[in-house]
């Protein structure tokens, strides 16, 4: 008993000391010669949160900018509003959701088509149909619309035909006529990020090259000095980024041309390769002929490889698709060697527009260009997790290959985070990337 | 196409036995006086201490102490005003001695069962390093049956053959979540084995009065065989993490290679001081051998590339009465792990402890002994080579303990 007795004064004793934790010191975060008051963040699908193919609550919940900005409340920073989704309609636009996987391990992905915001489609003539979404009427400090180009910013009419910034407008589409520049830097803000500049590139690439065109890199600087200009017209700071390298997302490096040839010799051992219709130069007026694939032909994530091999009828009758110069894969599923050559020239020429019109403003520039190509050619591991470039299993990229995971978002902010500190001397803490997840497993 | 899938190959499992895995909770007397005891000729924990010691203890000894250890760590991310503490658990890493021999005679036996090695680390599953480590838990015990003959009065010497137990259970989180967002993902590995080594020391009085220990504990491989991994992951993915699953794993838990002098300046008061080298450096990379593998579960090879480790250490006793000793020490500890290696189970760094204990004798035959140390670990601001977890670490380590010894 006397035992026991001593034994539980030992107990109360350690729990007594549990008291006495280590405590590390950190000093008080600090926001530097920047002043996060009111943040306002202009781009695309990457700054609304865009995921999985859509947008939806969830993805809005973990954009980059909304992390960053609860980051900032650490060091001076507003309240931050984004044109969220209702929960009634949490689902937005729809996104794509995986359900499981084939016996073969390719992944089973389906829509969701249910609580979505979709208030109906408009046709506008010489353009065709836009879909609408609910209105948002609130506070706005994330001006991400997915879709956007640079080249679209002083468009005056683009608040009819894009629905994501339609429904943040007052008017209904077709009566809108409010620029997205105007839009955005009507309110006064004193800190900004911009990422801008990527869908004057990627709408080329993942359309094959077939049903979009690259933005003129001389309209491209113009716009970009102009865009820039306007944002720090009131002396603000704030944070750009490069456009991606659109080869390194897994859009374009999932399906590849050796696997499908692989895929097709199993039931036919004499085929030697598939055939594409292929830009004959690296030039906008090139022509495109059809030719034998490489591995330096991309393929889209959006082809389905069961296409390949059926009958297609020509004046030759009918032959295997994708198999015979007459029936080449079309044009909208491959972004050959010269379509990838001439993206990439044009996304060059855009990078060295932000880097250079971002060191005449004294902005901080976040390089994706540099930070997603060094991720795709060796990963890079946080907190013990190995992220790489790869489709689903890389934990970076959504379902649709090209936008991000919340883990992705999150790890980009960090990298953001990084070179706004260095810029400013601020010391705006970093997201636990942790807390986020990747692709969602059923 | 399973393959372009799902290359999870995330699983890291880390066993770092730093530091802050040898225990050295020989013996409550000891403890009191800083963790010496080679040169000494205190009580039966010589077995553990220097074996060439026993023979020449004046009396025969049955011994039990316990010293429960709470491991508190902290952890502040990189860039952030973040703090993550360890929870609160209690260890109780534990000795026991036999030491018997007729009077006067040259010999003496004994028998030791004590847990030099030993790790209770809990995280949580919700902070930054989760999917390094959520919490391990790692025990070994040591049995070890002892000879020692004295050669003259001034010297003798002893060994023993060690046979350990070891357990381990160690919980990670996996990068997986289900499809309503919650990181279920999680992985378990949990298993015991065993490992031989044996010890030897030699002890011997100068002329001068000083006493001189050596002694050497040798490196004991445990190897654990089929121990279980358990995974917790999608449904969608189960064929990816089979189960049942089992592993195989080794690890060396290090020699130590010590010396210990002995001062009597006066009868009522008794410094020591020894000096261990621990033989980390054998520590090289950790292998899990799954028995099950699939393109996301490989088995896996971690470097560790371990450094030997040198604690210098002192302590003295005051017997201010027959019945009553009072004893205090301390000591210094440099770090096995080398920069870029450190991993949150044993947050290892510099150390530092100090300690006391009192000493009560309860009747002719019979003493309680208690004691305490305070150990602090450096703070240390790492980025893991492998995990890129990248913080700071400081760690205090709180330890009370009690023995009782009959001796006669």
């Amino acid at each position: 008993m006397k035992f026991l007795k001593q034994h539980l004064y030992i107990i109360a004793g350690l729990l007594a000391l549990g008291a006495c934790k280590p405590e590390i010191k950190t000093p008080q975060p600090s926001r530097g010669s920047a002043d996060f008051s009111r943040f306002i963040a202009v781009g695309n699908s990457l700054t609304a949160g865009y995921a999985d193919g859509g947008l939806y609550l969830a993805g809005q919940q973990v954009s980059f900018p909304n992390l960053i900005a609860n980051q900032m409340k650490l060091v001076g920073g507003g309240p931050f509003s984004q044109p969220l989704f209702s929960t009634d309609q949490a689902n937005g636009s729809g996104y794509l959701t995986l359900t499981g996987f084939n016996a073969d391990g390719t992944p089973i992905i389906k829509q969701v088509t249910t609580n979505l915001a979709i208030r109906g489609v408009v046709t506008i003539p010489g353009f065709g149909n836009a879909t609408l979404y609910t209105k948002y009427t609130g506070d706005i400090n994330n001006y991400g619309v997915p879709g956007i180009k640079l080249q679209q910013i002083l468009y005056a009419p683009y608040g009819n035909l894009n629905g994501y910034f339609e429904r943040m407008l007052p008017g209904n589409s077709p009566t809108n006529s409010t620029t997205y520049l105007d839009f955005v830097t009507a309110k006064p803000f004193t800190f900004f990020s911009s990422w801008l500049g990527d869908n004057d590139a990627l709408s080329y690439a993942t359309s094959g090259g077939a049903g979009d065109v690259l933005t003129d890199k001389a309209q491209f600087n113009q716009l970009y000095q102009v865009l820039i200009a306007r944002l720090t017209a009131g002396g603000q700071k704030g944070v750009v980024a490069t456009v991606p390298d659109v080869t390194s997302i897994p859009y374009f490096n999932t399906v590849t041309v050796g696997a499908i040839v692989a895929g097709v010799q199993k039931a036919n051992p004499a085929v030697t390769g598939i055939y594409i219709n292929a830009l004959t130069s690296a030039s906008t007026t090139g022509t495109y002929a059809p030719r034998i694939a490489t591995a330096k032909d991309l393929i889209l994530l959006s082809f389905s490889t069961a296409k390949i091999g059926q009958p297609v009828t020509t004046q030759l009758g009918p032959l295997p698709y994708g198999l015979t110069p007459l029936t080449p894969i079309d044009n909208q599923y491959v972004l050959d060697q010269n379509e990838v050559a001439l993206t990439e020239a044009y996304v060059s020429s855009y990078n060295q527009t932000i880097k250079t019109v971002a060191a005449t403003y004294g902005l901080a520039v976040f390089d994706a260009f540099a930070y997603l190509n060094q991720i795709k050619a060796n990963g890079i591991a946080v907190n013990g997790v190995n992220l790489t470039s790869n489709y689903i299993s890389g934990g970076l990229f959504s379902l649709d290959g090209v936008h991000l995971t919340p883990q992705g978002y999150a790890f980009i902010s960090n990298g953001i985070i990084s070179v706004i500190n260095a810029k400013y001397g601020s010391s705006i803490p970093f997201v636990n990337v942790a807390n986020y997840t990747g692709v969602k497993f059923p | 196409m399973r393959k372009l899938v799902l290359i999870l190959c995330l699983l890291s499992p880390i066993l770092a036995l730093a530091q802050g895995f040898q225990v050295n909770l020989g013996g409550q007397q000891q403890i009191g006086m800083g963790h010496t005891g080679t040169g000494l000729l205190q009580d039966g924990a010589s077995v553990f201490f220097n074996p060439g010691a026993v023979a020449m203890l004046p009396e025969n000894y049955v011994q039990a102490g316990v010293s429960p250890l709470l491991f508190k760590s902290d952890f502040n991310p990189l860039n952030t005003g973040t703090q993550y503490h360890t929870a609160d658990k209690v260890a109780y890493p534990f000795n026991a001695y036999v030491v018997w021999g007729p009077k006067s005679s040259f010999w003496k036996i004994g028998l030791g069962v004590y847990t030099p090695f030993g790790g209770l680390t809990d995280w949580g599953n919700t902070w930054q390093g989760k999917y390094v480590l959520e919490s391990l838990d790692l025990k070994a015990i040591y049995f070890q049956p002892t000879l020692s003959i004295k050669l003259t009065d001034y010297l003798s010497i002893g060994g023993g053959f060690v046979y350990n137990r070891g357990s381990v259970d160690l919980k990670q989180a996996l990068p997986l979540s289900d499809a309503s967002g919650q990181q279920i993902g999680q992985a378990e590995l949990k298993g015991s084995g065993k490992g031989y080594g044996w010890n030897a020391g030699i002890y011997f009085k100068t002329e001068s009065g000083v006493s001189v220990g050596i002694s050497h504990r040798s490196q004991v491989t445990t190897t654990i065989s089929d121990g279980n991994a358990l995974f917790t992951v999608p449904a969608s993915l189960g064929s990816s993490f089979p189960q049942p699953n089992t592993f195989n794993a080794s690890i060396p838990l290090p020699a130590t290679n010590s010396i210990g002098f002995g001062f009597y300046p006066t009868k009522k008061w008794t410094l020591a001081l020894d000096v261990n080298v621990v033989g980390w450096s054998v520590y090289k990379a950790l292998a899990f051998d799954y028995k099950s593998n699939t393109s996301s579960l490989h088995d896996s090879y971690f470097p560790r590339n371990y450094k030997d480790a040198v604690v210098l250490r002192g302590g003295a006793q005051y017997k201010s009465s027959d019945n009553l000793s009072l004893r205090f020490g301390g000591g210094y500890a440099s770090t096995a792990v080398s920069d870029g290696y450190v991993t949150p189970e044993a947050p290892d760094a510099n150390r530092f402890y100090v300690t006391g204990g009192i000493g009560y004798r309860l009747g002719h035959h019979l003493n309680v002994d208690a004691s305490f140390e305070y150990e602090h670990l450096m703070a240390r601001t790492q980025t893991n080579i492998q995990s890129q977890l990248a913080g700071t670490f400081e760690t205090n380590v709180y330890i009370p303990g009690l023995s009782l010894s009959y001796h006669w």
